[in-house]
């Protein structure tokens, strides 16, 4: 990268781009300085992205360029609601939750937390300790044009997590992701680094919820993941945000020899969302499966990109996507695999299948397959379709009216993603959270 | 007259299928339908059950003496009919109890009864899974999900004596079925036999009146019923084949 360099834009900068290149020059230097100044000249350079980038045709964000932002605040501005109303898991299963507010991590100052095999971190602490170890976690796996707002969030974010699992750690991690602002275009940017030792285990849950009577922050989170040899590890990231939210979470992982990851992008709300997978795997035997839940309703826009590089021998990925659209609302999944050359008995799958609800809803999948390597093992499928007129027939003629039949079908067709949920507590609460967003919700409340 | 149908045309996809249907039905009988491939029996069997991708173009059904074409599917199935599917659709993700459980509310709603109590109807689907010889894993799986033949059609009459309908229209229930779960499925047909209710089983073959005995038997053909007799109807047609009556209406 051209560390250093002062930036020099090629096209006139938008505002909110401005707001940014503002905020990072606002900004006390700290140890990672060189490495956010390249992010944002990087950034300055390239501009945000816009449709004519291939992996943002879907997804315009010609409005949110229009203006400049300020950063969101560090505690929420009337209190907290009580942690019960926000968690995702209760009930008999027991978790741990650390609060995020706009990215900030509600940690005693100066104090890390130990959980249960969890060492739970603050990130501008660690940065301050252990400068060269953070930075290495922040390096964008790549800097393609779905990069470009991870590196705007590696050049702004302020505080985020920094998790070291060392252990076979049983109970799920839940991070509670609170977004409030203060006024109008606030911004978050989020940071989360789960950093899994040799052998270790977890589930961490990333749930974004939102607060206040302001419109929530433009959140612009990234995650990275560093699965180390033979560590497996369960993480979840849903958005469940309301209409008046735009999100864009890029999410990275990187894997080494015969690990695990199991990964669940859930999106039930926001009124933009645009969230990306960029996974690496990077050691033989190392083995990816990732689940989409892709849900669109109302006006809603939710697209989903994710890059799964094959870059070493015997690796394995699995990529299950389900989308169903209903009103007006628009999903897009795009979803591309790369064998790199030599990665001889790499195996991948791509299952995407969408579901629209009404005419005006609109569907985009599209799986992709890029091999450079021999004897290899990709299959990729698609399709996009209406209710299965045999199974909705079925149903009626048992009695059940014509909505409640539709719900089930709908909530059906999703249940393959959810069945594979190793937190029993998580899967009923995210069941329960989508369920509220499908229509006719009600009906099928009287099923759980 | 719990069923009547009279004159009963339907196109399916364009096509004719059904040319003049009549038949009577009282509480307390069991019909067999028989006939050929492509005689009409299952397309005849879906329009009584109200599949909207068949068009009904002639003749009238009433079932108490409503208008049952008039009814949609749901509200057919809540005054009391219920069709056995010839090919049982597989549902992943909506659970088997699930799926009674709202059919049996959805009816007794109709019916202005309050839903059933959640240990009762446990009880009440042990009980029935025990009389079709179902195992315990049936309950906690998908609508016919990885059923084998014989289970799918098990299951059907299972929900047919969760919601004792007051007429059962069994499509082919016994295709496909070895002779013990074809026993199993008779003996599920048979315990719901009663003077307040009616059977109309649609069938390829004389073997299933073994175990269940029809009061009248009709054979079916080019989209008309040609002969109606009654049990010895059957016996002689597993003799002589269809072409005997085919060509006794020519004649």
């Amino acid at each position: 990268m051209n560390v250093g360099a002062h930036p020099t834009p090629t096209a006139p900068l938008s505002p909110a781009l401005r707001s940014f290149e503002a905020q990072w020059r606002a900004r006390k230097p700290d140890s990672l300085a060189t490495l956010r100044a390249s992010a944002m000249a990087r950034v300055l350079q390239l501009g945000l992205p816009t449709t004519r980038d291939e992996s943002w045709r879907y997804t315009n964000l010609r409005h949110l360029a229009l203006h400049g932002y300020v950063d969101a605040p560090t505690t929420p501005r009337h209190g907290l609601r009580p942690y019960a109303s926000l968690s995702l898991v209760s009930g008999s299963q027991r978790a741990a939750t650390v609060l995020m507010v706009n990215g900030h991590p509600a940690l005693p100052t100066h104090m890390d937390a130990w959980y249960n095999g969890i060492e739970i971190h603050s990130l501008r602490d660690m940065a301050r300790s252990d400068a060269g170890l953070i930075a290495a976690h922040l390096e964008p796996l790549s800097d393609a044009d779905q990069a470009r707002w991870a590196l705007i969030n590696a050049a702004l974010f302020e505080d985020g997590l920094y998790l070291r699992i060392s252990g076979k750690v049983t109970t799920p991690l839940i991070i509670l992701h609170l977004l409030t602002a203060d006024g109008a275009h606030n911004v978050a940017h989020p940071r989360v680094i789960i950093d899994a030792a040799p052998g270790a285990s977890a589930t961490i849950i990333e749930h974004y919820v939102e607060q206040g009577e302001d419109p929530p922050p433009l959140c612009n989170s990234a995650t990275h993941i560093a699965a180390g040899a033979d560590s497996h590890i369960e993480h979840y990231r849903v958005f469940a945000t309301g209409a008046a939210a735009t999100h864009i979470d890029s999410l990275t992982i990187r894997q080494d020899r015969n690990s695990h990851c199991k990964q669940f992008t859930i999106a039930l709300g926001g009124g933009l969302v645009r969230n990306s997978l960029e996974a690496r795997l990077d050691e033989p035997g190392a083995a990816l499966d990732s689940f989409s839940l892709l849900v669109g309703h109302e006006s809603r826009h939710v697209d989903c990109v994710n890059i799964v590089t094959h870059n070493a021998q015997r690796t394995r990925s699995r990529q299950t996507a389900r989308a169903i659209a209903s009103a007006t609302s628009r999903v897009v999944f795009n979803s591309k695999v790369v064998v790199s050359a030599g990665s001889v008995g790499a195996d991948s799958r791509q299952s995407c299948r969408g579901l629209l609800l009404s005419p005006k809803a609109e569907i985009d999948m599209r799986p992709q397959l890029e091999i450079h390597a021999d004897e290899v093992k990709c299959a990729h499928g698609a399709t996009v379709g209406r209710l299965d007129p045999d199974m909705l027939f079925y149903l009626l003629s048992r009695g059940l009216d014509r909505e409640t039949a539709q719900t089930l079908l709908v909530f059906a067709f999703l249940a393959d993603v959810l069945t594979d949920m190793s937190v029993a507590s998580a899967r009923a609460a995210i069941e329960a959270a989508l369920i509220a967003q499908l229509p006719d919700s009600k009906l099928l409340q009287a099923f759980r | 007259m719990l069923l009547k149908i009279s004159n009963l045309k339907a196109r399916v996809a364009g096509k004719d299928i059904l040319k003049g249907v009549d038949l009577e039905v009282k509480a307390g009988e069991v019909h067999a339908i028989m006939g050929p491939n492509g005689s009409g029996k299952s397309t005849l069997a879906q329009v009584l059950a109200g599949r909207q991708d068949y068009e009904v173009t002639g003749g009238t059904v009433t079932f108490e003496g409503r208008d049952l074409l008039s009814l949609p599917a749901e509200e057919r199935a809540r005054a009391g009919l219920f069709l056995g599917f010839q090919y049982p659709v597989e549902i992943p993700g909506v659970n088997n109890v699930y799926l009674l459980k709202a059919a049996l509310n959805a009816k007794r709603k109709t019916a202005g009864l309050p839903e059933v109590d959640a240990y009762d109807f446990l009880a009440l689907i042990k009980q029935k899974m025990k009389v079709m010889q179902m195992s315990e894993s049936f309950l906690t799986r998908g609508v016919n999900e990885g059923f084998s033949g014989g289970e799918k059609k098990r299951n059907e009459v299972l929900q047919m004596l969760v919601l004792e309908p007051k007429l059962a229209i069994l499509d082919e229930t016994d295709s496909g079925l070895d002779i013990d779960a074809l026993k199993i499925v008779s003996m599920g047909v048979n315990s719901l036999r009663d003077p307040a209710r009616a059977v109309v089983l649609v069938t390829h073959y004389q073997r299933l009146l073994d175990y269940i005995v029809p009061d009248f038997v009709h054979v079916l053909s080019g989209g008309r019923i040609l002969k109606s007799g009654d049990r010895s109807l059957a016996l002689e047609l597993e003799k002589r084949g269809y072409d005997w009556v085919q060509g006794a209406e020519v004649a």
